[in-house]
């Protein structure tokens, strides 16, 4: 003890590493009233670290070749030790990742903690709500299972509903006519390297606007409304009297991710195929399209959306338009108040499209 | 009294922790270990009529190089070609019936002794028996 005592000394006495902790951990005050909601971010940013670490030990067995792709990853399966667990952890945590994210923005929803002034925090978690979508947009291809194979020629060929460009961004997502060889080239490069990178940037900017602005006040169980923020000065939301962030909410952080561990590897253990239908244990062949190729459950909502419409481009259209309102949400919400029962018509909206989402995605998985 | 029972739950945390990362060190470890090599330690047959007098035939074997020989008398004989100086693979001179290290110029004899340069030990021997016009090696 004396001796690691000794070396933070030393380290103290150049950088003043203690002056850190105490601004930063455990001076760090948040609000009295909050709640485990507002771990769901620490338990994304586990999330993603899991992601990166378990994606970089695939890279060691997997090949990013066509005719050896599905080779590679049924040799991950089947005959490198542990191999199994390695894979099944990264395809079970981009699925538990993307549940972890929805829950995140619904809970920032319903307690309106988008409005002014964190109108950027929710643009930037925005982005990396389609960031993740891409990335597993992408990560799905890779295996190069029939169900790779088709689930990304049905996503990318609804781009061409977009009326001029449409049939040449197709090819240009594809890297050809069909999807190929190609297109593996390009998904592997966007899946391992440039949405990794842009995710871990969009993060970045979205702790840093969290650092300026503060930790918002939940709406629930507070004794007073909090001063409104200034319209025409900066203001950062601190919170005297609050608990400390280390150790009190540290240690919540880490009770809520346990819980996410747990519900992921109840799943990797007991239910490893969950998420996985059988087309994704037969290799891709370009020429047979299997009976019923359906996308991840996180898309089947906007699968269901582009069937209903006879015209692909009003399915689109509409899916755009949804996209677009929820991206700009806080510049249209613009009301102060934030407690959900007492924003009536939000809190109607918010339940009848999260109604409509699960409906139009049940609809898609047994249609 | 508090004291110990701290004591205690700080034990009982430190040894899940232990056991949490061996959990998670295990299966890491294994997925990285190498594989094939040593455990692939079978044999290897090369037809006999595929070495000439005063020929040299480089194979695999156990996961690393190794050579087959046949004097200019018709003897036999296999080794490691890895060269015991810094591990370098050796190369067959037919003109002067021996074996050139192109690293440091090591030089071994067709029966792997060290004749010239760095190399410390002779070239490690392997067992082999010849039958039916087929050499197996191993
Ligand atoms: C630097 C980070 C990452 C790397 C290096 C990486 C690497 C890989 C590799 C090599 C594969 C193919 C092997 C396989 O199918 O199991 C793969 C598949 C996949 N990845 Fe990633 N990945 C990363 C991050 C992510 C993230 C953040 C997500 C999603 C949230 C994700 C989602 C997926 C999906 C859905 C698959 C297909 C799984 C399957 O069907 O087996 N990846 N990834
Ligand atoms: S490695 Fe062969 S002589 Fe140095």
């Amino acid at each position: 003890m004396t001796l690691l005592k000794k070396i933070v000394d030393w380290i103290d006495l150049r950088i003043g590493v203690r002056e850190i902790v105490r601004k930063e951990l455990t001076g760090y005050l948040l609000p009295r009233n909050i709640n485990a909601w507002y771990s769901m971010g620490s338990i994304l940013l586990v999330a993603f670290a899991l992601q990166v670490l378990s994606g970089i030990l695939l890279l060691i067995y997997y090949v990013p070749d066509a005719d050896k792709a599905f080779k590679s990853v049924s040799q991950i399966m089947n005959e490198v030790p542990f191999g199994w667990l390695i894979r099944m952890f990264h395809a079970v945590g981009s699925n538990m990742m993307v549940l972890a994210l929805l829950l995140h923005m619904l809970s920032v929803l319903l307690m309106g903690s988008y409005k002014r002034p964190r109108e950027l925090n929710w643009l930037t978690g925005f982005i990396l709500f389609s960031l993740v979508q891409g990335i597993s947009l992408t990560g799905y291809l890779l295996p190069w299972s029939q169900l790779s194979f088709w689930a990304t020629t049905v996503a990318t060929n609804s781009a061409s509903a977009i009326p001029l460009i449409g049939p040449y961004l197709v090819e240009f997502l594809r890297g050809g006519v069909l999807v190929g060889p190609p297109t593996l080239g390009r998904f592997f490069a966007l899946h391992v390297a440039v949405i990794p990178l842009l995710i871990a940037a969009l993060i970045g900017a979205h702790l840093f606007l969290l650092k300026r602005t503060g930790v918002s006040t939940p709406p629930f169980g507070q004794p007073e409304t909090p001063i409104p923020p200034p319209a025409d000065s900066y203001r950062y939301e601190d919170h005297p009297g609050g608990i400390p962030f280390f150790p009190n909410y540290a240690l919540e952080d880490l009770r809520s991710i346990a819980l996410y561990l747990a519900c992921f590897l109840a799943v990797l253990f007991f239910d490893p195929y969950l998420f996985f239908p059988k087309d994704a244990f037969i290799p891709a062949n370009p020429f047979v399209t299997p009976a019923h190729i359906k996308p991840e459950w996180y898309f089947l909502a906007n699968y269901q959306t582009l069937k209903l419409f006879p015209n692909e481009l009003i399915g689109l259209s509409l899916q755009g338009a949804a996209m677009t309102f929820l991206a700009l949400l806080p510049f249209i919400d613009r009301g102060r108040q934030r407690h959900p029962l007492k924003r009536p018509l939000f809190l109607a909206c918010f339940i009848a499209g999260l109604l409509l989402w699960i409906g139009l995605g049940i609809w898609g998985h047994y249609s | 009294m508090d004291h110990k029972r701290r004591t205690f739950l700080g034990i009982g945390l430190a040894g899940l922790g232990a056991l949490a990362a061996a959990a998670v060190g295990w299966p890491l470890f294994r997925y990285l270990a190498p594989r094939s090599s040593r455990e692939a330690a079978g044999k290897v047959v090369v037809p006999e009529g595929d070495i000439p007098e005063g020929g040299a035939r480089f194979f695999e074997y156990a996961g690393s190089s190794a050579v087959l020989v046949r004097k200019r008398d018709g003897g036999l004989v296999a080794l490691s070609a890895v060269c015991t100086h810094l591990g370098c693979i050796v190369q067959w001179q037919k003109e002067s019936q021996d074996f050139l290290c192109p690293c440091h110029a090591g030089r071994f004899s067709t029966d792997g002794v060290v004749i010239a340069g760095p190399p410390p030990k002779p070239l490690a021997k392997i067992p082999f028996s010849v039958s039916g016009g087929n050499i197996t090696v191993g």
